[in-house]
């Protein structure tokens, strides 16, 4: 049995879904590397390019712990599904960076798919997907089997984490909560935040210094923006003068319009990955914008690998502070409905 | 209503020429970036934006101070953040209360850019403004080649600065020759202004090394510090394939018999990197393979901080420096680039192409 390993960071968190059945209906054993730890961001700023940003070095820790452990490292260049609009060039170059950088890796296997800027039809798709089969089986049929039921799961994972618009609607009037249910505390108000920000940062606790669980000792309610519909965010989007094109950093925001527009949370709070291109440019329009809104109060963290925990709770202590005393009528009058 | 741009290495001379060919006289030309440039950029910038945004907020700031109110800018989406630069130059002004309009002249939506273009112009026709733009680029080229004429003259002339006189007095010369057929007189006239003007040492061999990177890092002397000047200085002739003709040369787009440098680099570039991620990423790449075929001494990788397109080429270009043996240089710049610290690693790395053709190394 071949093994394949896929490094857990960057687009691993979004795409997962689709590759583990894929590989696993395959034939193939799904090697995953472990969650971040200490030791691996060591290696990975170790290994890593200076410059490159905080969430693209910790991808050199997970490739490199990898390593020894399986036959083939799965690191797709992924451009972007939409016509116009583009991810980040770094899921594009990752793949040979890393063959270029590091010395006896296992094979690559780097399949490119980018519909962006006159990129590859839709098709092209399930050939690039086809090809990647062909390493693991000789059987066409176990391929096409792999890659519908692979596209299948990850629908059914896509449907689960992003909500509809009524599920929005009831949570902002605090009838259900969404993520971790939060540790209220008596006399206290309850509070809700927009938590926005990549994926790959939102859903690492090492990298984010496992900010959603402060939150939530905190009792604070969380919504991330993953789990918002997209049609408020492309509506949102349809506001600014000129169309955002990059990709990820439309969801995030979207979430940061559309609740500095609709008021329906306390506080929103973003989380930027040191020397991110797009974050540059998604967080410095989020900070002008919530300048020309200032109900809602916008903290932006900035991560890297030299930030201490201490002083990030701290920053947010202070902003959960400001929130309970703030005296925003709006948010007071909600009390929560929530019978378990 | 006058009508102003950021400044942008000798590229400000085609925007002027362009300008004054649209029967623009309200020109508020704008000056070479200072180190104050700099600072005010960085000042109303995001933290970790790359440096060209800075400093072109920082020259904008600059020239509407000065009384601009129309700006040319452009837009371009690619993996890059450079098609969002304008919308956010316009809302850090607009925080910062200046009173403007910005024109973007976005080259992928070719009609919309005939159609700003022809905002500019006023009361000019279409094909009057089409001319003006023609002769734009016409001139463009002419300044390529007088740019590439100093970076080889100024790196063998006996009395140091000549070229650069004579380089300065032949940019001024191009932008302000108005008819076609005196334009198309030029490249002989510079030419000869260069080889009359400049004395030069007849025995010198010296390096040639090229100079390949991030287009505003290249072009802009501000952010690399001189640094062809600098490598002049040394003794050594440097070259760019880095200007503006590929995206505003429509005649030379258009002429299928014509090689252009960047699409074969990108063809060298395929076993090191497959596909197109925006930047000059493949080309930087592709150029060192192809200065290495041609015989050229080195090449010096520039590109500015936070750059995510080069640092990929960064990252990989020493794989392509070791195959081919082919010593590469590459230099991240920023606003806190130091002159000293710049000049050093440079004086080292001409010393070593220096020692390698002697064959020291063998």
């Amino acid at each position: 049995m071949k093994r394949v390993g896929l490094p857990r960071a960057l687009i691993h968190y979004k795409f997962s879904e689709l590759w583990i059945p894929f590989f696993k209906e395959l034939g193939a054993e799904v090697v995953i590397s472990p969650l971040t730890t200490k030791k691996i961001k060591d290696i990975a700023v170790r290994s890593a390019p200076d410059e490159d940003c905080y969430s693209t070095k910790l991808y050199f820790g997970h490739a490199l712990v990898l390593k020894d452990k399986v036959d083939y490292l799965f690191i797709p260049r992924y451009g972007g599904y939409h016509k116009n609009k583009v991810g980040c060039p770094k899921f594009i170059g990752l793949a040979e960076v890393l063959k270029s950088m590091i010395p006896n890796l296992p094979p690559i296997i780097m399949p490119h798919f980018n519909r962006a800027k006159g990129g590859d039809p839709r098709r092209i798709l399930l050939k690039r997907a086809f090809e990647v089969g062909l390493i693991f089986t000789k059987n066409p049929f176990k391929i096409f089997r792999a890659i519908k039921k692979a596209f299948k799961a990850f629908k059914e994972h896509k449907r689960i984490l992003i909500i509809d618009e009524e599920t929005l609607h009831k949570w902002e009037l605090s009838e259900i909560i969404l993520n971790d249910f939060p540790l209220y505390k008596d006399n206290e108000r309850q509070l809700k935040i927009a938590l926005v920000g990549h994926s790959y940062v939102l859903n690492d606790p090492y990298s984010s210094l496992d900010i959603r669980s402060i939150l939530k000792n905190h009792g604070i309610d969380i919504i991330t923006s993953e789990q918002m519909p997209r049609r408020l965010i492309e509506e949102q989007m349809g506001k600014l003068e000129s169309d955002l094109y990059f990709e990820y950093e439309r969801e995030i925001l979207g979430t940061i319009m559309y609740f500095l527009e609709n008021k329906t949370v306390d506080g929103i709070v973003h989380l930027m990955i040191f020397s991110c291109g797009p974050d540059s440019i998604a967080g410095e329009l989020a900070a002008r914008l919530s300048k020309r809104h200032p109900t809602i109060p916008l903290l932006q963290l900035v991560f890297d690998e030299l930030t201490g925990e201490a002083g990030m709770r701290t920053r947010i202590e202070a902003f959960v502070d400001m929130l309970r005393r703030s005296e925003a009528e709006q948010a007071i009058l909600l009390t929560t409905k929530i019978h378990i | 209503m006058s009508l102003s741009f950021p400044y942008l290495g000798t590229f400000s001379y085609v925007v002027e020429a362009i300008a004054k060919g649209m029967n623009r006289k309200d020109i508020i030309l704008p000056h070479e970036p200072t180190y104050k440039t700099k600072q005010l950029g960085s000042r109303h910038a995001s933290e970790f934006v790359c440096t060209p945004f800075k400093m072109l907020l920082g020259s904008l700031i600059e020239v509407l101070d000065r009384g601009a109110y129309q700006i040319i800018f452009t837009l371009f989406v690619d993996f890059c953040r450079l098609g969002y630069y304008s919308p956010l130059f316009k809302l850090i002004l607009d925080d910062l209360g200046y009173d403007f309009e910005l024109i973007d002249l976005d080259w992928q939506n070719k009609p919309e850019f005939f159609r700003n273009f022809k905002k500019l112009t006023g009361d000019l026709s279409a094909w009057q403004a089409f001319q003006a733009f023609r002769v734009g680029w016409i001139k463009n080229r002419y300044i390529d080649y007088t740019e590439e004429l100093q970076f080889s003259y100024g790196a063998i002339e006996v009395n140091k600065g000549s070229t650069r006189r004579v380089a300065k007095k032949a940019f001024r010369l191009i932008v302000e020759t108005e008819r076609m057929s005196n334009i198309r007189k030029l490249p002989d006239v510079v030419k000869k202004m260069f080889e009359n003007e400049v004395e030069i040492d007849k025995k010198a061999n010296p390096l040639k090394i090229g100079v390949v990177g991030e287009l505003y890092a290249v072009v802009e002397p501000a952010i690399n510090l001189h640094i062809m000047k600098r490598l002049n200085d040394l003794g050594v002739i440097t070259y760019t394939p880095i200007t503006f003709t590929r995206w505003i040369d429509l005649g030379k787009r258009l002429n299928f018999f014509k090689k252009h440098h960047h699409k074969e680099a990108v063809k060298r570039a395929k076993p090191y990197l497959e596909y197109r991620l925006g930047g000059k990423a493949q080309e930087s790449i592709g150029s060192a393979i192809l200065y290495k075929e041609e015989g050229w001494d080195g090449m010096i990788h520039l590109y500015p901080f936070t750059c995510m397109p080069e640092i990929i080429s960064r990252s990989i270009l020493p794989q392509v420096s070791k195959e081919y043996d082919f010593p590469i240089l590459s230099l991240v710049l920023d606003e806190h680039t130091g002159e000293a610290g710049l000049q050093t690693r440079l004086e080292a790395y001409v010393d070593l192409l220096d020692r390698k053709r002697r064959g020291d190394f063998k």
